[in-house]
């Protein structure tokens, strides 16, 4: 029998959501899923979306190593012989493990799926950050290994009402190459970004730092906090407990309004359940605008100031 | 220590709009400009950084066309000692290729390091494979994202990985290792025009990549190029811009928060 095997990602304990993405890509796929997860904790997992689960005798963050997780991988063949498909999530612990898992093995790897085109047989996968998609297969026969965009295939993953056949492998030794030694919190913000209700949120699309300070006016005027895309964070221009996406922080406003910012998927994460999203911005092609319920097709700059000049009356 | 860092020539699409031709199986650049992938503008100034404490050097390598000479003279101008190009003139898409391309080069030349960095993905494909293809190609222990150097020892590094939700692991990696470097790690340095006509002095090593072609098939293929699907989209606000900023004033006071 043909199985997919899905690599799952567990974090402190937590079965991660975008897991069911990986999931959920099996089922479009029309493939059995095999869960390998670690032994080392009773995760919330909903067994009934799953065909077997394989459970691991290893901590989370060892099995979270790549160079573990290709001797892991080597015994699930061994005695299940070879996957079809390997499944990542598209994530920190994800990327990193495919690309090695694919190295080691000598597969073929395709990142970022985001869909899946079952006629084809093709995945679809996203370029120059969301503004073209590639329908990519792999050019030979045997396992392929994908990873697969968080939210894109929850909804695929239906419940079989099965239970599914558990079974227990052992964990190898720990490779020495290299070795978690601990979690590390982010430092505590000055401001819960959220927690607002407004957010005002400029990207790299700002130019400069200079120009922080009139947007920081503007959004005192406007009542909205002021919060950023991850360029703006990495270039010190706002405190890191502002940026919003993937590696920062996931937030719910009323209102949205995103300024020169392009749209790429880590940042869509971040903001996309906002209840009204606002895009300004020059190019008309951004993908931001995509998932915005109003754009503005405008400089920035000229936005701001015209905004200022018409609050202060 | 001696660093090995890739750094990539790619279009910088961010502003432009981009045309599919060939029936999909082309996209359009004749317009786009290109520029120095961001992620490897981090990678180069943490490799530069690193051999300027610790007293080695840092070589940047570069596959691509012969225009790619422009992002190694960039990274020259940041402080790199040595710039190698591998020259290719076919786009290779998949990153199993490239991983391949590189460890037959650094095999057949013989090139030392202590360590490889690449930045942790491209702007233009998003694979964020490379560098993990290439750590278990070379059998040598890998880690991504990296957004901190913590202590650099003798035979090992203790650096800090990102990951999600603003939460960061500490590693204990041991040398030579391969690091997929995350952007925030540092500031790269600025690099003017003259500094860059200056490193064009500095002699670059041509490779030429069939030198290197073994094993080097393509395990993936582009069936075609589209165009994202339209969701809907956004209900553009237009006209002069005094009556949009009105429109805009409208709707938030509308959602009540102004
Ligand atoms: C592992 C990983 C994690 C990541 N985590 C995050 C995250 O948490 N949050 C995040 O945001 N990103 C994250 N990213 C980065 C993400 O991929 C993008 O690089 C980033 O979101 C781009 O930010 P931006 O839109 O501000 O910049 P760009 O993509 O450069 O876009 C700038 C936009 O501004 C527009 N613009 C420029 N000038 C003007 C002007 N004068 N007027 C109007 N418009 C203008 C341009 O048309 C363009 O659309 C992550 C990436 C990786 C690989």
């Amino acid at each position: 029998m043909s199985y997919a095997l899905v690599v799952a990602e567990v974090r402190r304990g937590v079965f991660e959501e975008r897991n069911l993405d990986s999931i959920g890509i099996c089922a479009l796929m029309g493939k059995d899923v095999s869960l390998l997860v670690p032994d080392d904790n009773s995760y919330l997992i909903n067994e009934k979306l799953v065909n077997t689960i394989i459970k691991v005798k290893l901590e989370e963050a060892t099995f979270l190593n790549p160079l573990n997780m290709v001797k892991v991988v080597q015994a699930v063949i061994d005695y299940r012989g070879n996957p079809d498909t390997i499944v990542f999530t598209h994530s920190s612990s994800g990327t990193e493990l495919a690309s090695y898992v694919a190295g080691y093995f000598n597969l073929p790897l395709i990142t970022d799926v985001s869909g899946f085109n079952k006629e084809k047989n093709f995945f679809y996968k996203s370029y120059y950050s969301d503004k073209l998609f590639g329908e990519f297969r792999q050019t030979g026969e045997g396992t392929c290994v994908i990873t697969v965009r968080s939210g894109s295939f929850k909804e695929y993953a239906v419940e079989k009402a099965s239970s599914p056949i558990t079974e227990t492998i052992e964990g190898t030794p720990a490779a020495e190459g290299r070795s978690f030694i601990e979690y590390v919190e982010e430092e505590t913000a000055e401001i819960d970004i959220t927690k607002a209700e407004f957010l005002l949120s400029v990207g790299r699309g700002v130019g400069n730092k200079d120009e922080i300070p009139d947007y920081e006016e503007l959004a005192g005027m406007l009542k909205a906090v002021l919060s950023g895309s991850r360029p703006v964070i990495d270039k010190q221009w706002l405190p890191k407990p502002r940026q919003v996406g993937t590696s920062g922080k996931t937030v719910k406003p009323k209102v949205y309004l995103a300024m020169g910012i392009s749209g790429a998927f880590q940042h869509i994460a971040g903001m996309k359940d906002s209840d009204c999203i606002i895009a300004v911005n020059k190019d008309p092609e951004a993908p931001i605008f995509q998932y915005a319920h109003f754009g503005i097709i405008a400089d920035i700059h000229k936005v701001r100031d015209k905004l200022r000049n018409i609050i202060k009356g | 220590m001696n660093i090995l860092v890739f750094t990539k020539r790619v279009p910088a699409t961010q502003e432009e709009e981009l045309r599919i031709i060939d029936e999909g199986q082309g996209i359009d650049f004749s317009k786009v400009p290109f520029k120095v992938n961001d992620w490897d503008n981090y990678a180069v100034e943490e490799a530069v950084q690193i051999a300027e404490k610790t007293g080695g050097s840092a070589t940047a390598i570069s596959i691509g066309d012969a225009e790619s000479d422009e992002v190694l003279r960039r990274a020259i101008a940041m402080g790199i000692k040595d710039g190698f190009l591998i020259e290719t003139e076919q786009i290779l898409h998949d990153p199993n290729a490239r991983a391949t391309l590189i460890f037959n080069f650094l095999k057949k030349e013989g090139i030392p390091y202590d360590a490889i960095f690449t930045g942790v993905q491209s702007e233009d494909d998003q694979f964020a494979a490379v560098g993990g293809i290439l750590a278990a190609k070379l059998g040598l222990p890998y880690a991504s994202m990296i957004i901190g150097i913590d202590s650099l020892e003798q035979g090992h590094m203790i650096v800090q990985r990102e990951l999600e939700g603003g939460l960061q692991e500490r590693i204990k990696i041991i040398l030579p290792c391969v690091l997929s470097i995350q952007s925030g790690i540092n500031e790269p340095r600025y690099v003017s025009i003259m500094g860059i006509r200056k490193a064009s002095k500095v002699e670059r090593k041509l490779f030429k990549a069939k030198a290197y072609d073994e094993n080097l098939n393509s395990m993936i293929e582009v069936v075609k190029w589209v165009y994202p699907p339209k969701k809907g989209g956004a209900t553009i606000l237009s006209g002069e811009l005094e009556g949009v900023c009105k429109d805009l004033l409208g709707i938030l006071k509308e959602k009540g928060v102004y």
